[in-house]
């Protein structure tokens, strides 16, 4: 992306300064979000969204596999993005590759938890098949078709949306099998499972720029940032991971005031997200 | 049917449709036997030696379009020329460029071209009026003038043997600050008589460029350089340009009036309306639009919605309708 020039930063700062951007939203609006489910029939479950320029797609696939010997109640989910080259000349190539490695991380941190699962926003002792020898493994798969900034909250909504579409097949396992050997699954193709995604938090990125925060910025409000915070917020309004960007250091107290910020967008954007998934979810079953 | 990336519901698909529709009949016929696709063959007459230019190929003794577009005949010469191309500059046009590099003796600019563009040193008026010779000095503050990722307005010299060279000896030419570059294909600008807009009612300065760029900014008086003093300067130095050392409370004084951007937002919203539609961008419809989302009293924001969209199409065929009845 090329530069911008002083006297167009200067605009910038001050629509941020003044609540009135460049395309007329204030601070803590978000562009218009569309949803698309089941864009992709092989997988489990699929979305697509767009955030005004920015789309996304995330797909879900689920996998028989056998859960880690520290946690053998849980299943395994593993996040994986990648960005496009047709999104930005700049990631063909190897170039998207620091991108996509900061974004997995970024949601790991927000949707998972800690290493021992505690505190992740997806549940995944309901994953668990067989205790200790049979689980899910859930692949989320992430692709950055096109950006125009905002790509960690596109990307968390997606996988909302992807997730609540996901069906997982229902498993039954064939009983008097010994305790040490590997038991008998029948898969069946019939019947599915919707996962259970009321506990699946929505991504916030809030952008810091001057001395106001902004929710849902271009890439222009982006450059002119000194340091982002993306905060994950689930129903409940408890936080579930917090990644911050960028280089400049922050009080404390401004990490603590864009947090209650957070939870107040987070309860209009998780209605708005759950409307529109519903709706696309409608639409797709018609 | 042009494809336009708007969310719609059922009814406003119909209506935006049949707007459509309206429009295209009110359009005059161009000459259908001159439009052509990929793979139809041009009538040509074979015994005058014929030119086979851009957009042709040559099958079986026939000459073939490559393109999709129309055929234009100059003397000998065939070619095809299709209706959505990238900026082509001819000589006069007003475009508005991004400087990408400070080089020698001139900048280099990006216009949205194949090539990028040159503004020589010399093509431009110094900053203290004064006519004369560029000095080695003035090379070396060339920085002071423009800098990497400054917007600058000039006009097309015309192609000399290492590329495209701009002009900007007016004074209504140079740096543009303050204000939002919007990009919008360059097929919906038209060469007209004037591209410098002032719209005096909401004190903004609205800059058309034919290659697409389109530049709503703050009002700037445009100085006249004869009338004003000579500043005398000391001993010339070589300059260092002023990065901003400014604090942030002088910074916010120094901020745009929240009426002068709410008409900034306005126009540019208005911009984005008619460059998704795929309307011809002229200064009579912005200002329709713009009066349009006033009298409706919209939020700005809600002017990039589907609903506005859809009024905007629809009131655009009716003044194109009740212009023609007019003639």
């Amino acid at each position: 992306m090329v530069g911008l020039s002083l006297g167009e930063q200067h605009f910038i700062q001050g629509g941020i300064a003044q609540d009135l951007r460049c395309d007329g939203r204030k601070r803590l609006t978000y562009r218009p979000i569309h949803v698309e489910t089941g864009v992709i029939p092989q997988a489990n479950g699929s979305a697509r969204i767009r955030i005004g320029a920015t789309e996304v797609i995330a797909s879900v696939k689920a996998e028989l596999g056998k859960p880690s010997l520290s946690q053998p109640d849980k299943g395994k989910v593993f996040i994986y993005i990648d960005c496009s080259s047709t999104a930005e000349p700049a990631f063909e190539g190897r170039g998207g590759e620091e991108l996509s490695a900061e974004l997995s991380t970024a949601l790991h941190c927000c949707l998972l938890g800690a290493k021992s699962g505690a505190g992740a926003g997806i549940d995944r002792t309901s994953l668990v098949v067989v205790e200790g020898k049979i689980c899910w493994d859930l692949y989320i798969d992430g692709l950055v078709v096109s950006s125009d900034g905002n790509l960690l909250d596109a990307l968390g909504a997606a996988i909302k949306a992807a997730l609540s579409n996901t069906g997982i097949p229902s498993v039954k396992v064939t009983a008097g099998a010994a305790s040490d050997e590997q038991p008998e699954v029948d898969i069946s193709d019939e019947e599915f499972l919707q996962f259970d995604t009321s506990g699946v938090p929505v991504i916030i990125t809030l952008t810091k720029v001057g001395r106001e925060y902004i929710v849902d910025a271009t890439p222009e409000e982006e450059s002119q940032m000194s340091s982002a915070i993306s905060i994950s917020v689930n129903k409940k309004g408890h936080i579930c991971g917090i990644t911050k960007r960028g280089g400049a250091g922050l009080d404390p107290s401004v990490i603590l005031d864009m947090v209650s910020v957070a939870q107040y967008v987070s309860g209009k954007l998780m209605n708005k997200l759950d409307s529109e998934i519903a709706s696309a979810e409608a639409e797709d079953e018609s | 049917m042009r494809e336009i990336q708007l969310q719609l519901s059922q009814t406003q698909k119909v209506r935006l449709q049949k707007a459509l529709e309206h429009l295209e009949s009110l359009s005059s016929k161009v000459n259908s036997d001159a439009s052509v696709t990929i793979a139809d063959s041009i009538p040509v007459n074979h015994e005058d030696g014929v030119l086979k230019g851009h957009g042709t190929a040559d099958l079986e003794g026939e000459v073939v379009a490559t393109l999709c577009g129309v055929v234009e005949r100059v003397n000998k010469l065939v070619y095809v020329r299709t209706l959505r191309s990238r900026y082509k500059p001819e000589v006069g046009d007003i475009v508005i460029g991004r400087v990408i590099e400070v080089a020698q003796k001139r900048w280099r600019l990006d216009i949205n071209y194949s090539q990028n563009a040159y503004l020589m040193l010399s093509a431009m008026n110094m900053p203290d009026g004064v006519q004369r010779r560029r000095t080695a000095l003035d090379e070396l503050n060339m920085r002071c003038i423009f800098e990497e990722a400054d917007v600058i307005c000039a006009e097309v010299r015309g192609f000399q043997q290492d590329g495209l060279h701009l002009q900007a000896r007016s004074q209504k030419y140079g740096k543009l600050s303050t204000g939002q570059l919007i990009t919008v294909t360059p097929y919906l600008v038209k060469r007209q008589k004037q591209h410098f807009h002032h719209l005096e009612q909401y004190g903004i300065d609205l800059i058309i460029g034919c290659n697409g760029f389109i530049w709503v900014g703050e009002h700037v008086e445009v100085r006249d350089d004869m009338v004003e003093d000579q500043v005398s300067q000391s001993d010339p130095q070589v300059l260092i340009p002023n990065k901003n050392s400014v604090s942030l409370e002088e910074q916010e004084k120094n901020y745009t009036a929240l009426e002068t951007r709410k008409h900034i937002c306005r126009a540019a919203n208005a911009v984005r309306v008619l460059s998704t539609l795929g309307f011809i961008i002229t200064l009579e419809i912005i200002k329709g639009v713009i009066d349009l989302s006033l009298s409706m009293n919209l939020d700005i924001h809600d002017m990039l919605g589907s609903e506005f969209c859809v009024l905007v199409a629809e009131k655009e065929a009716e003044r194109r309708s009740s212009n023609k009845k007019k003639r």
